[in-house]
């Protein structure tokens, strides 16, 4: 039995004439242990798979079975506890609390989990320890470069030990040496025997899956294994599939993955990123 | 349900807008300040009163002009009649010796209100209570003498006065004028002692507040008014414990004296204390119910800064709950957010308010008294209203769904 089970599943967003297909029956399974990496374009639907799959939202239509049982239909407090114990989220824009110091913010799922204060902190400290962040424990997020607050924000995700770790763009924001660096770390909670699900724009960051999923317009349209250490064929593929269609996919936000080609990408640029995270966000406003 | 955590959590959050949080809590400040302020007010008012009839023994009955109160068929007291406070007296001399007379009495002496202005050898007053009483008075005061002592029957004779404290310091400048001469309506009265200072004040059930009094003899207070007297009360020692009894025998005597016409009342201590007691108990409660309504605005304040705060911490919420909060926890959160801000501001408030009870006290005749229990309670109300105007707030942060929140709508 597959570790997660995606059957058919829609998601609709608006009511009526406004409705969008985010999700169009798409089927999935992910056996325990996986390194999946799923690229497409912007609003191809790949986040909201993510976030049926990790239960901040619920499918329109159709079923997710986590360990073969309807996680998308449990109770929001049993959500809640599956998020807390089984699933860590690492997100683009790293969602740490501003307000909490990095020791604090690593602690926190063990505070929903109801550790005493002393054990939290241990815990927390040891965790910052493997991403290397420990001297750093009582600095805040904003006094931290962003490569280290995702290391930190990485640290949370593991800190209960979740056996799913769903990274939606983890490296977005970060220049490629921090790309690397955080890479790495994915890598080797892989190794440990962790599932892990990567939603990534970059063709290179492929290297480091062994099976590749390609969205389009809220469909599944490719699922590639590839061995570890080399770049997906259909990654390459699919850029210049979507290169020939020009002007109407610019506006339509697919110009996001030609910044992305990987030549310009080992330069590393980091104006280059934020340029495209502005057209994304045009993009997407566009298509709504 | 609550960890030490949260509360950590909450403290930070609300220290990261302190001023927000100060302007928040300001509401329940000034709630709690007025209304324990305005209470202590009512209850230093009843101590003030009580320690006033403390003055006289709890052994004597006053005997009032007119027909001051109602009573119900029980004996207690219905209503009190406002105006038979304004009429002249119809208490006489002989009145106070038919009381005098009666077996259950001790003795009976007069207040006879002469009148309010008297002279000393440093400065004057137009504020005193200038009574004729006659000697037996000393045995009913409950109140030690300082200096000199009480007139009694073979110096009573003579133009001799008891002076209350405060006298002394007005119109001699010194504790102990004893020996002195102070000149009321033109006539010198030898002061012939001084009384201890009581905790007197304002209101005075027994009509008199004795820091204030010149005590004459009766005759010579006649003489004064050419023999016009008015008696405000007439003071009734009773000989033994059954004070009910005396109380009836007064009743009696003077209903028959004063041909079956009710124009007086028979108190007991407690009773006046009961009548002022009550009445400065609901001025005070009134009051106080004005003042609850800045409370209610308080609260409400309360529940508008939890509600933008909400709105403000939408993403924070998403975070929280992706990373496995429950709704239950978010909801403590913010639970714990409104009341600790109530909480605190009705510390404050207990705090500000005891600076103006002290305030008070040195600048004015008032005698505020907060007790533990109004603390306790001023506590209690505004946790109270710290978690019911935060429940609404609490609740939307808690429902959120987590993907909206995370996507900060």
């Amino acid at each position: 039995m597959a570790l997660i089970e995606i059957k058919e599943v829609s998601k609709l967003f608006g009511f009526g004439d406004a409705a969008t297909l985010a999700l169009d029956e798409v089927s999935l399974a992910v056996e325990k242990g996986e390194f999946i990496a799923v690229m497409g374009p912007s609003g191809c639907g790949k986040s909201t798979l993510m976030n049926i799959i990790g239960t901040l939202d619920k499918p329109t239509y159709g079923s997710y079975l986590l360990d073969g049982r309807h996680a998308s239909r449990f109770k929001s407090t049993r959500q809640a506890r599956l998020r807390r114990d089984r699933i860590g989220f690492v997100f683009q824009s790293f969602n740490l609390l501003p307000r909490l110091n990095v020791l604090d913010n690593v602690a926190l799922p063990l505070a929903y989990r109801g550790a005493s204060t002393v054990r939290r902190r241990k815990q927390a400290s040891d965790m910052l320890e493997v991403v290397g962040l420990r001297e750093r424990e009582y600095f805040y997020p904003g006094q931290l470069s962003q490569g280290q607050v995702q290391r930190v924000a990485i640290a949370r995700a593991l800190i209960n030990k979740p056996s799913i770790i769903i990274a939606d763009e983890p490296t977005g924001n970060l220049d490629s040496i921090d790309s690397r660096v955080v890479m790495e770390l994915f890598s080797d909670i892989h190794r440990q025997g962790n599932t892990v699900l990567l939603v990534t724009h970059n063709p290179e960051l492929t290297r480091y899956a062994a099976r590749v999923i390609y969205m389009q317009d809220g469909r599944i349209i490719g699922d590639e294994r590839t061995q570890i250490g080399d770049i997906a064929k259909g990654a390459r593929v699919s850029h210049y599939r979507k290169h020939k269609k020009t002007d109407e996919d610019i506006v339509a936000g697919v110009s996001a993955l030609m910044g992305k080609i990987p030549a310009k990408e080992l330069q590393g640029q980091p104006k280059k990123t934020k340029s495209r995270g502005r057209k994304r966000a045009l993009s997407r406003k566009s298509k709504k | 349900m609550f960890g030490s955590g949260d509360i950590k959590t909450a403290i930070a959050s609300l220290r990261a807008s302190r001023l927000r949080s100060l302007f928040t809590m300001l509401g329940i400040i000034i709630g709690v300040t007025s209304v324990v302020t305005i209470v202590s007010l009512g209850e230093g008012l009843k101590q003030q009163i009580g320690g006033q009839i403390k003055q006289l023994g709890s052994d004597v009955v006053s005997v009032r002009s007119g027909k001051l109160v109602s009573r119900g068929n029980s004996g207690d007291i219905n209503s009190v009649n406002l105006l038979a406070f304004l009429s002249t007296s119809t208490l006489t001399n002989d009145d106070v010796d038919t009381i005098a007379k009666l077996s259950s009495v001790q003795a009976a002496v007069p207040i006879n209100f002469v009148t309010s202005s008297a002279k000393g050898s440093a400065g004057s007053s137009d504020n005193l209570f200038v009574e004729g009483t006659t000697y037996q008075m000393a045995d009913l005061l409950h109140q030690k003498i300082e200096f000199g002592d009480f007139f009694d029957q073979d110096t009573s004779d003579n133009n001799v006065a008891v002076i209350g404290s405060s006298v002394a310091h007005q119109l001699f400048g010194e504790i102990n004028p004893v020996g002195q001469t102070v000149q009321i309506q033109g006539s010198d009265f030898i002061v012939h002692g001084v009384l201890a200072p009581t905790n007197g004040g304002l209101a005075s059930v027994a009509e008199t507040d004795f820091n204030s009094a010149v005590f004459i003899p009766q005759q010579a207070a006649l003489d004064l008014t050419k023999g016009k007297s008015n008696i405000l009360q007439i003071l009734v020692k009773s000989k033994s414990d059954h004070l009910d009894q005396t109380v009836q025998d007064v009743h009696t005597a003077l209903l028959k004296k004063h041909k079956s016409q009710e124009d007086f009342t028979v108190l007991k201590q407690t009773e006046l204390l009961n009548i002022a007691g009550g009445t400065v108990g609901s001025v005070t409660r009134f009051i106080s119910a004005i003042a609850a309504v800045s409370l209610l605005v308080g609260g409400v304040s309360i529940m508008d800064i939890m509600w933008v705060s909400v709105s403000e911490r939408t993403r924070e919420i998403g975070i929280r709950k992706a990373i496995g909060a429950t709704n239950r926890q978010i909801l403590n959160q913010f639970l714990i957010e409104g009341s600790l801000l109530s909480i605190v501001g009705g510390l404050i408030g207990i705090i500000v308010s005891l600076i103006i009870n002290g305030l008070l006290r040195l600048y004015t005749g008032l005698e505020p008294a907060i007790t533990v229990p109004i603390m306790i309670l001023a506590v209690v109300i505004s946790v109270a209203v710290g978690i019911i105007f935060s429940v609404a707030p609490a609740l939307k942060a808690a429902r959120k769904r987590p993907i909206d929140a995370l996507r900060g709508e």
